[in-house]
């Protein structure tokens, strides 16, 4: 009942004529809201505040949870996403079909994605340039930074930066436009705290602040107990307490080292125990020979595939880099992310090796053993969980952000191109439309169809047909 | 068929008996897939290769096999011959022993003089599945010297590994060394460093008409009479057509064209029409010197211009020996075809230097340099099962030990 | 001089004026208007430093003194360059400095001023040197003795550089912060003083009713309220009010499409009249925000230069898409020099040889210009009742090599003359 009422709502002189006819209509409804009413009878609304929808169809979309589904549509609303599955209409597109409320006009834009694949956007750990800035985001950022672009075309969407998670937001040109976005690059501020633990005295003073910590903390919890019974007692004193070790015993965050060496690996693995915290190692390069005691501490690390260093051969054991590395911390139970040798774009010649290739040194991983699920997750789920973004990015899952790669084939696969990007719902890049790749195994048509507006009260039905059209097959 | 296994099965037998004048296979090999890279592309789908004293003695589909020969089947890998890079710096191990610089060419050097075969390098190169190395001094002066022809059997001597101790000489014409005028020993900009090479090239002429024996010339004379290869770096699409221009037009040498980067590409089907090979790497693709706002793959250009025998190299260790593979997949990635890319590392090369007739594919008669891959070849998920070399295990996958 | 002989020979009843002659009507075969567009066969009449009528084939009375020039001649306004610092040297800070006055540092006796005159350009709009927001410009004549003579207009805008970082959008909202804490100051100083006054008119009261028992020593020390004095508010917060009321405009200086979104983001809800200065350089990358300028229609100052795709070598003429997608152009020569002055027709000529429209390289030069420094009612086109700016050719301005005939400053021939 609601929904006729809604769908008259005044836009034109067209629509109040139809609102005009459906008052005795009205008339007869038990249910009848006055305020609603009179608010819809105001001017239409600023663009920058009307709906805006994202929908992918016919796409074999593969989620990041391990599931995928195929023939699947995926639906995104105002840069979330709302829903998963098949055959999704957008509410109010349909003339019998709920309005949402408030809802009077919004905007579409539909893929098709016949053929193709969609992947979470990939989350990079660490990369150089490709965030359009590398230092005050709200201020500096170059949201038409070309590095950034290169970046989109590799699929990530998301990257860590010094000791943020940034996304990678292209500004997009609408029609009328849109402000960008400036409070909504920064996902998360201050992901990690940087420890060091290699140097006889970087372990002494790091052992001395983490104890003092530990102290605080006791001397805390039993402040919070005696207080209840004295209001006067002081707090404990905080002098010699490092806040940022603090932080990381309290768990409100992550402890980052970066160390290659078995001998520092270990000593890492049995502080972290030690005092209650899951260390992230940066590097790790020897974590294969001490997998079992760093998956016990439960570090998560930050590797790249092809590293190769010859082992010190003055040390008898096991040592040096290992094709095998990722695979063997996995199945030891250490969590993966992965980032190539070069963390930046890197355009002089030789091909595979830096920012550009990601998923080509995921590959090189998986050639160590690796399985392709834990290799998808080293650049989606575990980045994403390490930087403490995974309730936003990471999968693609109802709830989270509509960030998105539709790829031309298995995104490990070394001729697979990503076709295109989205961003918080924006189309951010088309492989056709920059200069960059499009002349490589060009696609046939484009099956995007342009932005349609639609108005909930014009005629249904023209609309519904003219969408249809642009969207391609849907039925078969 | 069953027949004439049989026959043929008895008369190994029968020869065996006789005293073993034509040897039984040592090893047969069975897979799912054998990528021949022959002339005719052949690709047996399930298939089979016997070894016999180091040689290929069959390749096809599988066959039934006498009892008491070995046989290795693998009933997921792909075979695939032993990759060949012309451009390769590993020989010595490091970087220390590249570049000898006496005067300013060195046409009397050697590259053999410095090799160690057993170099952890050549291990992990081996590894990946490269089986034939041109190790050749670097691009210090204009003709840094012979390069060395070697198989990648870590654990042999120099006579086991080396195919040819001089294998073809290594010229540098191009962007390397090319100094700042003023430095006219080692070879200035490009005119100097043409006249330094044709001065030198006439020496050897004048010494070879004469029949005088000239001890630092005499290997640079076989390759003007073409009994030897030459390698030449050189890059840009000016350095490309000038050095076939000198080399293949005017002194015509069995000449191979090396690098040809940045907007070399663009110079691909004059060079396709006079006839030179190009052996493409380390650089695949060009940004900053064609200027066309793409990444063009030039892997991709070179060989679709129809350069004959186009090939793929590493300069290792400017890209890694062990990532010789990726060179290729990533041209293909540009836009070249796959498998004219695993060609670019196989037979191609192989022809281009005249080794064809014991590497570059897996036929009948030549050197069992046999890889087995778990997948295809070029995909960096796939990793290396086995490498033969001349019928001898080189390289067994154990997990645990993955070399790479 | 040589007008004064002929206006003589032409009639003898007229007295020779030393300066302007009082009319004079000057016929040329088309007059490009701006305004009004190319009016063939036209006639300007100019009385008094101003022109009085342009129209085609207009009839002239008897005994008004007039100068043929041809059919072939062309009649344009003077040239406007409203963005210079020609005959300025002071190097100025990084600092927000809005009350400064580029005026206040003219110096008259600049020798090139008259060069510049002679390449045709009559206004000139000279802005402070320095970084962050310099300070105002002025609106000059290239002639005069002192600064007075020389200024046409002061404040004509307030120049800002915005760079992409924090210290400069944070001086765009420190400054209208300031003016919003003047407006809260101002209110509580009156609010202050109105309790003052209210309190004096109670006292008084008071002292009515009770008997005369009060110490008068006592009363005299108290101090009157006087009328109510709003306090002095500084510069930042003077200017960005005036920005406020409309009273002053600003010319933002930005080099990329990033920093147009900066600006966007620094400006917020502020309503104020701003226009863009937008150097052409090789790689210039506006044309990501096409759209959204021409939505704006704000002016953009830029050079008569093409520039190229990035990474690759195709040009592309910025000044002209610009402008096509809904931005009114101003354009300014390609280097501050007076070489570059002489050339800039010739410049300019390029980019429309490039597809830049003819008649929105015309107005770039000039109207436009002119409304930028909020002078479009007194100069910049030929139109009854402004200033006689004219210049005088006998080929298209645009062509290479086209040399001006005679240029009339105000009325007066100040190079070149009309025989």
């Amino acid at each position: 009942m609601k929904i006729l009422e809604h769908r008259t709502l005044p836009f034109a002189l067209g629509a109040l004529s139809v609102f005009a006819l459906s008052l005795p209509v009205q008339a007869a409804l038990p249910v009848w809201d006055d305020d609603d009413e009179e608010e819809e009878e105001k001017e239409p609304i600023p663009e920058e505040e009307k709906d805006r929808f994202f929908l992918i169809e016919n796409a074999e979309i593969h989620t990041g949870t391990g599931e995928v589904l195929r023939g699947a549509s995926l639906l995104g609303k105002n840069g979330k996403i709302v829903e998963i599955g098949y055959d999704i209409e957008i509410p109010g597109r349909d003339y019998f079909t709920d309005v949402p409320e408030d809802e009077q006009r919004f905007r579409v834009q539909v893929l098709d994605a016949q053929g193709m694949r969609v992947y979470p956007g990939l989350v990079a750990i660490s990369s150089s340039g490709i965030a359009g800035t590398s230092g005050d985001f709200r201020d500096s950022v170059d949201p038409f930074s070309q590095t950034m672009v290169l970046g989109l075309a590799t699929g990530i969407t998301t990257t860590g930066s010094g000791r943020s998670a940034v996304k990678l937001k292209r500004y997009v040109s609408h029609d009328p436009p849109l402000p960008y976005d400036f409070d909504g690059i920064v996902l998360s501020e201050e992901t990690y705290s940087t420890l060091s633990y290699s140097s006889a005295s970087s372990k002494r003073s790091l052992r001395e602040k983490l104890e003092r910590a530990r102290e605080y903390m006791l001397e805390y919890r039993q402040w919070q107990v005696d207080v209840k019974d004295d209001k006067e007692l002081d707090e404990p004193d905080k002098k010699g307490v490092d806040s940022n070790v603090l932080a990381v015993l309290r768990g409100e965050s992550v402890a980052r080292f970066r160390a290659d060496d078995r001998g520092d690996l270990l000593a890492i693995a049995r502080i972290a125990q030690e005092f209650g915290f899951r260390p992230i190692i940066d590097g790790c390069r020897e974590g294969w020979t001490v997998a079992d005691e760093l998956g016990r501490a439960g570090a998560m690390a930050i590797i790249t595939a092809r590293e190769r260093r010859d082992k010190n051969e003055s040390l008898v054991r096991d040592g040096g880099s290992s094709i095998e590395n990722a695979a063997i911390l996995s199945r030891a139970g250490v969590p993966v992310a992965i980032v190539p040798g070069t963390k930046g774009v890197d355009l002089g010649g030789i091909v595979g090796r830096d920012i550009m290739h990601l998923p080509i040194e995921v590959g090189f991983a998986i050639r160590g053993g690796l399985s392709e699920e834990l290799a998808l997750a080293s650049i989606t789920t575990v980045p994403a969980r390490m930087m403490g973004v995974s309730h936003r990015v990471g999968t693609l899952e109802v709830g989270k952000d509509c960030d998105l790669i539709v790829t031309d084939g298995d995104l490990l696969h070394y001729q697979t191109f990503v076709q295109y990007t989205v961003v918080d719902g924006d189309l951010v890049y088309d492989k056709e439309e920059e200069l960059f790749f499009a002349h490589i195994r060009p696609r046939p048509e484009a099956p995007v169809a342009p932005e349609t507006k639609l108005d909930a009260g014009e005629n249904p039905t023209e609309e519904e047909a003219s969408s249809e059209e642009e969207g391609g097959d849907e039925e078969d | 068929m069953v027949s004439s296994t049989l026959l043929r099965g008895s008369i190994c037998g029968a020869t065996i008996l006789l005293g073993g004048v034509a040897a039984a296979q040592d090893l047969v090999v069975q897979c799912a897939k054998v990528l021949t890279v022959n002339a005719a592309d052949e690709v047996f789908a399930p298939g089979a290769i016997e070894f016999t004293d180091g040689r290929i003695s069959y390749v096809g589909p599988p066959r039934e096999v006498a009892s008491g020969i070995p046989v290795h089947a693998e009933p997921t890998a792909w075979a695939a011959p032993g990759l060949v890079d012309l451009h390769t710096h590993i020989h010595t191990g490091g970087w220390g022993d590249i570049n000898d610089m006496v005067r300013s060419v060195n046409p009397g050097l050697r590259a053999c003089a410095t090799v160690r075969p057993d170099n952890r390098r050549i291990q992990l190169a081996c590894a990946a599945g490269v089986t034939t190395l041109f190790g050749i001094p670097g691009s210090g002066t204009n003709m840094g010297g012979f390069g060395v022809l070697y198989k990648a059997k870590a654990t042999s001597s120099f006579e086991e590994a080396v195919i040819e101790a001089v294998g073809g000489l290594k010229v540098a014409q191009d962007s390397n060394p090319q100094r700042r005028a003023g430095n006219f020993a080692f070879g200035n900009n490009r005119a100097s460093m043409g006249w330094i090479l044709e001065d030198v090239c006439r020496k050897a002429f004048g010494a070879l008409r004469q029949g005088r024996f000239d001890f630092a010339l005499a290997d640079l004379q076989r390759v003007l009479t073409r009994e030897l290869p030459i390698l030449i770096h050189t890059a840009g699409g000016e350095g490309v057509v000038n050095t076939a221009r000198m080399w293949h037009r005017e002194l015509s040498t069995r000449c191979v064209i090396s690098h040809g980067s940045f907007d070399g590409w663009k110079a691909a089907p004059v060079i396709a029409e006079w006839g030179v090979p190009v052996n493409h790497g380390p650089r695949t693709m060009d940004f900053y010197s064609s200027r066309n706002g793409r990444l063009n793959g030039t892997g991709a250009a070179y060989q679709e211009a129809g350069v004959p025998n186009f090939s793929l190299n590493t300069d290792s260790g400017v890209v890694d020996q062990e990532q010789f593979f990726l060179q290729g997949s990533m041209s293909a990635r540009l836009g070249a075809d796959a498998y004219q890319m695993l060609r670019a590392m196989t037979i191609h090369p192989a022809t281009a230097f005249g080794l064809d007739d014991r590497v570059g594919s897996l036929e009948m008669g030549k050197d069992a340099d046999v890889v087995l891959h778990s997948g295809d070849p070029l995909d960096p998920r796939s990793h290396v099962l086995r490498v033969w070399i001349e019928g001898e295990s080189e390289y067994e996958y154990q997990p645990g030990n993955q070399r790479f | 001089m040589i007008l004064n002989t002929m206006l003589m020979a032409a009639s003898p009843m007229l007295a020779p004026t030393p300066a302007a002659p009082d009319l004079l009507a000057i016929k040329v075969g088309t007059a490009e208007t701006v305004s009004d567009g190319a009016i063939p066969h036209a006639v300007i009449l100019v009385e008094d430093g101003k022109i009085v009528v342009v129209g085609e084939d207009l009839p002239i009375e008897r005994g008004v003194p007039v100068v043929d020039l041809g059919p072939d001649s062309i009649a344009m306004p003077g040239l406007v360059n409203a963005y210079s610092r020609q005959g300025m040297d002071s190097r100025g800070s990084n600092d927000s400095n809005p009350g400064l006055r580029a005026s206040a540092e003219l110096y008259p006796a600049y020798r090139e001023y008259g060069e510049l005159l002679e390449a045709g350009v009559t206004t000139l709009g000279l802005y402070p040197a320095g970084n962050g927001i310099p300070g105002r410009a002025v609106a000059v004549r290239p002639r005069g003795d002192d600064r007075g003579e020389m200024i046409v207009a002061d404040d004509v805008y307030l120049k800002i550089l915005l760079d992409a970082n924090s210290r400069s959008k944070k001086m765009i909202r420190d400054g209208f912060e300031k003016a919003d804490d003047y407006i809260e100051k101002e209110q509580k100083a009156r609010e202050k003083w109105e309790k003052a006054k209210e309190k004096e008119e109670k006292d008084k009261k008071k002292k009515k009713d009770d008997d005369e028992d009060k110490d008068d020593e006592d009363e005299k020390k108290k101090e009157e309220v006087g009328p109510y004095v709003p306090p002095e508010p500084d510069d930042d917060a003077r200017t960005f009010q005036e920005l406020r009321d409309g009273e002053l405009r600003a010319l933002i200086s930005i080099n990329s499409s990033g920093e147009y979104l900066h600006l966007i983001d620094a400006i917020e809800d502020e309503e104020f009249d701003w226009d863009l200065r937008i150097p052409v350089n090789r790689s210039l990358n506006v044309f990501y925000v096409k759209r959204e300028l021409g939505e704006l229609g704000c002016r953009v100052v830029m050079e008569p230069e093409l520039s190229m795709h990035p990474n690759t070598r195709r040009l592309r003429n910025l000044p002209m898409e610009l402008s096509e997608a809904g931005a009114r152009l101003v354009l300014i020569p390609r280097s501050d020099s007076v070489t570059s002055h002489r050339q800039w027709r010739e410049e300019t000529g390029e980019l429309i040889g490039a597809g830049l429209e003819r008649d929105t390289a015309l107005r770039a030069m000039t109207l436009e210009p002119a409304e930028l420094l909020g002078l479009g009612e007194r100069l910049g086109s030929l139109s009854a009742g402004k200033d006689a700016n004219i210049l005088f050719f006998e080929s298209d301005p645009f062509e290479p090599g086209s040399e001006i005939l005679a240029v009339m400053l105000e009325g007066e021939i100040v190079s070149g003359d009309l025989n």
